[in-house]
């Protein structure tokens, strides 16, 4: 049976070896398991020839050096809900799930930090800091099942990057293995440290292209006393985004999260909302304060009447926890109901300055006009950061190059920006971009930072800095 | 006055250098006279050692001219913001070119509707925080020394000050770096993809790079801020009363601490009207909308209260609140009413061991003739332990023993020997009880592969 189904591409004697360091049971060979393993929603699919699921530090350096000696890729594969690409193996080779490093050291409440495994899930993460009336601050809409190993792997900004910032802000200290199976520390598990050059934060945002991080110590807050949540209605996608200027640049409310959503998304969930939404709606903000009562009840009345001056059909205030999870769980039933929608072409996060994603949305809508495309817009306005997702009519085949179409709106975008550091990382969907905004001598330094830690090229390769063998993840239906 | 000893081929070399950068940046650009360099020759640790040439660069043009030139020369260089680091960063150890960035000092830009700022190395912090603060937007790296201090060398640095707890440090706010490398080649970092450059040189002392432009982060200007002041009668209550506040879900601006002996200093200082009694004292700014301080003013009274608190006493006025922070201020230059000399260290621990670290200096100060005054951020475990020392024969050595005592105590406690001065030359000598040898050897590929010729900064960080 193992004779039938290991796959010719790693040598027996290197599955053996495999095998005895790690545990026969941790290595998977089988088609279904190597199938199954990496389901990315960008489905840019690729089968890797093992998929290793190690239970300690020590696995993951006994396998590091193994691969490393005979020069097999590795790609880690967190939890598998990324958006651009970044899980997926792209070469063939050990697909490495660390869903079994799921530990979460004891806390102390008064450190205001707590130290875990990758394969943490956020959700269980929060639950647990939770316990001690704290909470990690850069959470995300799809923080139910990712993992925190994927999510400082790819410095993701979250929901909530406006108020509390990104998770790089929040990784204090890290037990990285680097490609040879060695095994450092970087940072201190201290609020404060300045001693040294700062591994820990060159590591976060790596995207799995220089070690397995196999510890992460974060930083933590007092969880605010309350969380209101409020949601507005608009007739059309500028006096929703009016109302966001005036929200955040006008007013400087200091909101937790900030969402906007189009017609197209609405359309999508307007099914799973009974009725909630009019059909006039075409445009929502999804806003989220937090802070003592006080603060709540204050950001609450602002935003109301802010949202009314701006022309907002209706405002409903959250007034409960289990009102709020029902609007959130709404709103992070988006992504997946796109996808739903027949014919998408293309899926991909973007990021302008905020006061430019008025204006880089509107060129993109022109653009889809201009093509008979439907572009479908939602994100953390508040952040700048916008997932577009391109949507062919009626189910025909674009007779435009989607990948043409998909420059044209980078270059739209990058051209009213000055950043396209999404919210998602830097995936393969996305580094054949890098050149728009670093600089030869830039990419020159990334590569040869990458080597300098991966001579052999291992981790995770052809992510980030081109070279990819997955031609993007768009598919004509 | 150090003069650090040159062979006849480094003075070559140096001659050489002097001519082409006279030639190429400008003579009214590049200082050589004693009396010129001698105002560049120390930082805020009175050190003092004389540089060979100052060069005085007002664009990033002149930053890589003059970079290329010493690359070339390999003429050490050293960046220079006010001069006021606390380890040495800015003093050039082996002679050669101190850089000085002051004149780099314009606001390029202010986006209040992106939140963002970029500026050159040599504006004083103080006046950014006052320039946004006209848009009713925040930068909240806050140093002591933010009215003197370059946000150059804040960066350089990693600063962190009295605002850490709440907002976080100067590598939280910085989005992104133009960097002019040794060999004299520009490049941006930030706010784009790839590794993150930006860190990395953040908080590197000027071993990697000088910074030639810095966009920062800002946030919406709290409206207001209301200042606390608690005296204790020993400082483990102080410490139960800062984590009780947190507790209570409350960060506080800031939350700082002086213990007994701070205290006494200021007594003799400025004089104080604290009784004897006092032993400890925490001054904590809440800030926010009004009716979010009058909320957590009182849970933040009733903390101190139940901690045996006393005096407990919120300023009304704006001058009642500067009289208090003018305390805080006075600290550093009240200090040497204590002792003619000060080794100032400032230790980060896990926030559960203050206490620890506290006692544990205590035990190894015991009966030894010198003192010891402890103060600063106890809400992100960021204590300022003060070493000081008269004159008298040993008293230096004995300083010396004690700090590095000091230093093994914090790093057994999962400490870090710095939270935000730096390590520059005075506390190179304790990188490798913190670092291990592995992640030390890292740290010199970085700077290998960067400065392959060694003249960024040279002496400082590392030792070996």
């Amino acid at each position: 049976m193992e004779q039938q189904t290991h796959n010719n591409k790693i040598d027996q004697k290197v599955f053996e070896e495999l095998c005895d360091a790690i545990g026969r049971e941790n290595v998977l060979d089988n088609i279904e398991e190597r199938v199954c393993s990496p389901f990315d929603t960008s489905e840019g699919k690729s089968i890797p020839d093992l998929v290793i699921t190690p239970h300690s530090t020590e696995q993951v350096s006994s396998l590091l050096s193994i691969a490393n000696k005979h020069s097999i890729p590795i790609c880690p594969q967190w939890a598998w809900t990324g958006l651009s690409g970044g899980d997926v193996p792209v070469k063939s080779g050990i697909s490495l799930d660390l869903k079994n490093m799921n530990r979460i050291e004891p806390l102390n409440a008064r450190d205001l930090t707590v130290t875990v495994e990758p394969g943490v899930v956020i959700k269980d993460l929060q639950d647990e800091v939770a316990k001690s009336r704290l909470f990690y601050p850069p959470e995300l809409g799809s923080a139910g099942f990712s993992t925190i190993g994927g999510r400082v792997a790819e410095s993701t900004g979250g929901m909530i990057g406006m108020k509390y910032g990104v998770t790089r802000e929040y990784v204090l200290a890290m037990e990285i293995v680097l490609p040879d199976g060695s095994v450092i520390n970087t940072g201190r598990k201290t609020l404060k440290s300045v001693a040294g050059y700062d591994l820990t934060r060159f590591f976060v945002g790596s995207e799995g292209t220089l070690g397995v991080l196999t510890k992460i110590t974060l930083k933590l807050l007092p969880m605010p006393e309350k969380i209101g949540t409020v949601i507005s209605f608009f007739s059309d996608i500028d006096s929703a985004l009016n109302a966001t200027d005036s929200i955040l640049i006008k007013n400087h409310l200091h909101v937790r999260s900030l969402e906007f959503a189009d017609k197209i998304c609405i359309d999508a969930i307007r099914e799973s909302t009974e009725g909630e939404i009019p059909e006039e709606v075409g445009a929502l903000l999804l806003i989220d304060v937090d802070g003592n009562e006080k603060n709540v009840a204050n950001d609450i009345s602002r935003i109301d009447a802010l949202c009314r001056e701006n022309s907002a059909l209706n405002t409903s205030i959250a007034n409960t926890d289990e009102k709020r999870n029902t609007l959130w769980d709404i709103w992070k039933s988006i992504s997946p109901s796109l996808f739903k929608v027949n014919s998408m072409e293309f899926n991909e996060d973007c990021s302008a300055p905020r006061s430019k994603v008025k204006e880089a949305l509107k060129k993109v809508y022109e653009l889809g006009k201009a093509h008979s495309l439907q572009v479908a817009a939602f994100g953390n306005v508040g952040e700048g950061h916008v997932h577009l997702s391109v949507i062919c009519n009626n189910g025909k085949v674009v007779d435009v190059p989607v990948n043409n179409l998909i420059s044209q709106i980078f270059k739209d975008v990058v051209s009213v920006s000055r950043s396209n550091r999404s919210a998602q990382g830097v995936g393969d969907t996305k580094s054949e971009y890098i050149g728009l905004e670093l600089a030869p001598h830039e990419i020159e330094i990334m590569r040869d930072l990458k080597r300098m830690f991966d001579p052999k090229s291992i981790m995770n390769p052809g992510k980030t800095f081109g070279n990819s063998s997955v031609h993007r993840n768009t598919h004509y239906k | 006055m150090k003069l650090f000893t040159k062979n006849k081929k480094e003075v070559n070399k140096h001659q050489k250098a002097l001519n082409e950068l006279i030639r190429v940046v400008g003579k009214e650009r590049v200082l050589s006279s004693v009396e010129d360099r001698i105002c560049y020759s120390y930082d805020g640790t009175k050190q003092k050692v004389l540089p060979d040439i100052v060069v005085r660069p007002g664009d990033t043009t002149d930053v890589s001219n003059t970079l290329k030139i010493a690359n070339q020369y390999e003429v050490p260089i050293y960046a220079r913001g006010a001069g006021s680091g606390l380890t040495g960063g800015a003093v050039p150890l082996k002679g050669g070119i101190v850089f000085d960035l002051k004149n780099m000092n314009r606001i390029i830009e202010i986006c209040p509707e992106d939140f963002v700022a970029t500026v050159e190395p040599g504006v004083v912090t103080k006046q950014l925080q006052d320039e946004v603060a006209k848009f009713d937007l925040f930068y909240p790296p806050d140093p002591s020394s933010a009215a003197f201090s370059t946000i150059g060398g804040n960066v350089a640095e990693c600063a962190g000050g009295i605002t850490g707890l709440k907002y976080g440090v100067t590598r939280d706010y910085i989005l992104a770096l133009e960097i002019v490398l040794p060999d004299g080649s520009v490049i941006n970092t930030g706010g784009k993809t790839g590794y993150d450059l930006t860190r990395l040189f953040t908080g590197s002392e000027g071993t990697l790079g000088i910074f030639t432009k810095i966009t920062v982060k800002l946030i919406p200007k709290p409206e207001k801020i209301r200042t606390l002041a608690a005296h204790f009668r020993n400082k483990d209550d102080a410490i139960d009363a800062a984590d009780r506040i947190i507790d209570n879900n409350i960060l506080p601006r800031t939350l700082e601490f002086l213990d007994q002996m701070t205290i006494n200093a200021l007594r003799g200082h400025t004089g104080t009207d604290m009784g004897e009694d006092v032993k400890a004292l925490l001054l904590i700014d809440l800030d926010g909308t009004e009716e979010s301080i009058n909320y957590e003013m009182p849970v933040v009274e009733n903390a101190c209260k139940e901690c045996n608190g006393f005096r407990i006493k919120v300023a009304e006025t704006a001058q009642e609140r500067e009289a208090i922070w003018a305390a805080r201020r006075s600290i550093s230059p009240a200090l040497y009413n204590i002792a003619s000399h000060k080794i100032n260290e400032d230790i980060c621990v896990p926030r559960s061991k203050i206490k620890e670290i506290l006692q544990r200096v205590d035990r190894i100060k015991e009966d030894q003739p010198i003192y010891i005054a402890n103060f600063g951020h106890i809400g992100d475990g960021n204590i300022h332990v003060n070493i000081m020392y008269n004159d008298d024969p040993g008293q230096e050595e004995l300083a010396e023993i004690i700090v590095n005592k000091v230093m093994k105590e914090v790093v057994a406690l999962g400490g870090s020997i710095s939270g935000e001065h730096g390590i520059g030359n005075k506390k190179s000598q304790f990188m490798e009880l913190e670092i291990p040898p592995h992640e030390y050897d890292i740290m010199k590929r970085f700077k290998s592969y960067f400065d392959p010729k060694g003249i960024m900064n040279p002496g400082k960080m590392f030792i070996r």
